[in-house]
């Protein structure tokens, strides 16, 4: 019984021997210029052709299951599988090293379009059906190239409750003081009610509160490509993240700030994202930062909570700058360039793409369509998220380094409410060396 | 029919072949590739480049791995004695004759057999602040709110899971005590009876140097089950608040996934000899023992 940990342990260690056996195969992998590795030798038509689908989003896991039994009987020379991993972004990196490739997956990470692990799809007929802004951000920013392609937008803000708003008589807030007498008028007003609900134990939740307010400041200053760019070359000097009163400076003395003030949970560090949906849903919370991800959820908990939910950008954490709001690709998909079956997988990318599938899936997701041409009557904020992206700047995810992923900021982010931190300036210090340790991992 | 002989007399030697090729093949491989990985700058992806000892020394400036080196010896100098402890004492009452022996058995070992992550699950569900079970039991005695933040805060975190992980295992250890126990012939203690030896005196000088192989058995898998403790702590804590809850074995795996596969396994390799070294120390220490008794 016991012994199992030792296994566990060994398991670990033997897969990084897998990991380093394969390691040294891959050596002359191809450059992202490179065409696909998996030679495709047609054999006889009759045999079924088995496709992997491996993906990381646990919300879309039933959804996805329709649609490959949809797509399997109208396809019967192929069989699609799903498979779902929690840790996906890490799993699929013990995948590409043993050799289990998955056809189609939707985790798609920097590093590994780096290496070559992804199939170019520029010169699929579908590009011209999707959103400028969502092509942009499926843009490989050094080779030009589309290697993934995103089926939504998503969004992410401050989500508040606009019947105690109304009760109140409060506005939603642009800026970083107007956003903290709200929550102090909240606190006063509503002791029983907690203003920002933090899930802390599930660190990506923090992460995010990073990605948004600390990266929003980086984002809007450089414009969405220029962003990019210096994410993912981690040209230091934009990024500024050591800097006094700096981007990642500025955001910890915030959250401090609101920690003293007594304007967050108590128990910020051990409660859940499920206690925080449940808090906000019954009205025991006031606000929380989430995405359009956690609607469904929420209607599912109350279904008459529709009508109270409001969404307004983050307010703007430095003085100077503007309130952002998350508007990103969303969904994406990539097919491997190591498949043995690209043509296939094609074909299973051209069905989820149809109009009427991402119709579905949007509404099932309670996510904006990234395609011009579906109409999707998506959810119960159209107007109010319309309202929030002209209100705010717009921002996209950040491409981080793979070895320091939004987990591992949440996780930073977790030491700075615990009081581990000094002062926000060493925070933001030791911020930087981690960002900087990842990123030289993969860039040598 | 020489050769036929000789075959049969050493038949014995093969039967520990397919032993020998699995242990080489599913340990003595992987290690040694593990001392190579650990040998280079391997991320994973991209060809490994050899850096000798540099993930060896990074270890050592490694405030993290300090802080991770100190949560397990905590969790494992914790651990390890108190359940030989509990599970000693246990054995002992439960060897005497009484009613319902086999009920307070089976409700002391039942928590072993659940998995330790489920326990940590569970246990996270009864020690929320303000959620939790406990919260809730404590409030309506009015006996304060239990509002104290067990997990939120490192050390109290430690002390829950050196707790929880002692009352989940009390069983195993127990288990293996009962049996050492009853293996002891009872015309020993009759014999030290005759002598005029005493409760304590036949404790001392009887049981336990005939329970000396179940001592082995539990000081060896607890040392090793504790050092390499890994479920119950991403259960409970996940290793937070930050890391500040993060075990050894917790660290190779996120260095593991994080792009640093040749220093999670250099860590790897240290914890392996960590373990190694007090396993060794105390094998000799009660070799040497048992041959003076």
């Amino acid at each position: 019984m016991r012994k199992k940990k030792l296994g566990l342990l060994l398991t670990g260690v033997m897969m990084v021997g897998l990991l380093a056996g394969c390691g040294g195969k891959n050596a002359d992998s191809p450059s992202p210029s490179g065409t696909a590795a998996g030679t495709v030798q047609e054999t006889a038509p009759k045999e079924t052709v088995k496709l992997k689908f491996f993906t990381g989003k646990v919300e879309t896991v039933d959804l996805m299951n329709t649609l490959i039994q949809k797509f399997n009987s109208e396809n019967p020379g192929i069989e699609v599988e799903q498979e779902y991993q929690k840790d996906a972004s890490n799993v699929i990196k013990v995948k590409f090293a043993s050799g289990d490739i998955p056809d189609i997956t939707t985790v798609v990470e920097q590093d590994y379009i780096d290496q070559g692990k992804y199939l170019d799809l520029s010169n699929e007929p579908f590009w011209p059906r999707v959103l400028p802004a969502v092509k942009e951000l499926s843009t490989d920013v050094k080779s030009g190239k589309q290697y993934q392609v995103a089926t939504n937008v998503t969004m992410a803000g401050i989500f508040y409750n606009k019947k105690i708003f109304q009760e109140l008589g409060l506005k939603e807030a642009l800026t970083w003081d107007e956003f903290k007498a709200n929550l102090q008028a909240i606190k006063d007003k509503k002791p029983d009610v907690t203003p920002l609900f933090i899930a802390g134990r599930d660190s990506w939740t923090l992460g995010h509160l990073i990605e948004f307010l600390a990266h929003g400041i980086i984002k809007q200053d450089l414009g969405v490509k220029s962003a990019r760019e210096a994410f993912i070359n981690n040209e230091s000097d934009k990024l500024k993240f050591d800097q006094e009163n700096g981007p990642i400076d500025t955001f910890a003395k915030r959250l401090l700030e609101l920690q003293a003030a007594g304007l967050i949970n108590k128990d910020a560090l051990t409660a859940t994202y499920d206690n925080q949906k449940e808090a906000f849903a019954t009205g025991k919370a006031a606000m929380i930062s989430q995405g359009m991800w956690v609607v469904a959820d929420l209607l599912k908990i109350s279904p008459d909570f529709q009508n109270d939910l409001g969404f307004s950008p983050y307010p703007s954490i430095q003085d100077g700058t503007k309130p952002v709001v998350l508007s990103a690709d969303d969904s994406r998909y990539a097919i491997t360039a190591q498949s043995k079956h690209p043509d296939e997988a094609k074909k299973f990318l051209e069905f989820l793409l149809q109009p009427e599938n991402l119709k579905t899936y949007s509404e099932f997701l309670k996510s904006p369509p990234a395609f011009t041409d579906v109409t999707a009557d998506w959810g119960p904020l159209k107007e109010q998220a319309n309202q929030a992206l002209s209100s705010g700047v717009n921002i996209a995810f950040t491409d981080s380094p793979s070895g320091f992923s939004g987990d591992d900021a949440g996780r930073m982010v977790q030491e700075l409410l615990a009081g581990q931190y000094a002062a926000s300036l060493d925070f933001a210090k030791a911020y930087k060396d981690a960002w900087d340790k990842a990123w030289k991992a993969t860039h040598r | 029919m020489n050769l036929l002989r000789k075959l049969w007399n050493n038949l014995h030697l093969f039967m520990a072949l397919p032993a020998i090729v699995l242990f080489g093949l599913f340990f003595i491989y992987p290690l040694a590739q593990g001392i190579g990985i650990s040998l280079t700058d391997s991320n994973g992806m991209s060809p490994p480049r050899f850096i000798g000892l540099q993930n060896f020394v990074d270890f050592f400036h490694d405030a993290r791995a300090k802080k991770d080196v100190y949560n397990t010896v905590f969790f494992a100098i914790g651990s390890a004695p108190l359940l030989n402890l509990f599970g000693f004492l246990y054995a002992l009452i439960l060897d005497r004759p009484f009613k319902g022996k086999g009920f307070v058995r089976a409700v002391v070992y039942l928590p072993a057999v659940i998995s330790p992550l489920i326990m940590g699950y569970v246990w996270y569900f009864i020690l929320q602040p303000d959620r939790g079970f406990l919260y809730h039991l404590l409030a309506s005695l009015h006996l304060g709110t239990g509002g104290s933040d067990w997990l939120g805060n490192a050390n109290s975190a430690l002390l829950v899971l050196v707790f929880i992980n002692v009352w989940q295992f009390v069983g195993m250890t127990m288990i293996i005590y009962l049996a050492g126990l009853q293996s002891i012939p009872k015309e020993l203690y009759e014999a030290g009876e005759i002598d005029g030896a005493g409760y304590l005196k036949s404790l001392w000088y009887i049981t336990i140097p005939m329970v000396v192989q179940s001592i082995k058995i539990n000081v060896v898998t607890n040392i090793i089950g504790s050092l390499s403790v890994f479920e119950i702590i991403v259960a409970l804590t996940d290793g937070g608040p930050g890391y500040s809850t993060e075990s050894l074995s917790i660290y190779i795996l996120r260095m593991l996934y994080g792009s640093f596969t040749g220093y999670s396994t250099a860590v790897a390799m240290i914890l392996f000899v960590m373990i190694i070294i007090p396993v060794f120390l105390f094998m000799r220490y009660i070799n040497k023992k048992e041959f003076e008794m």
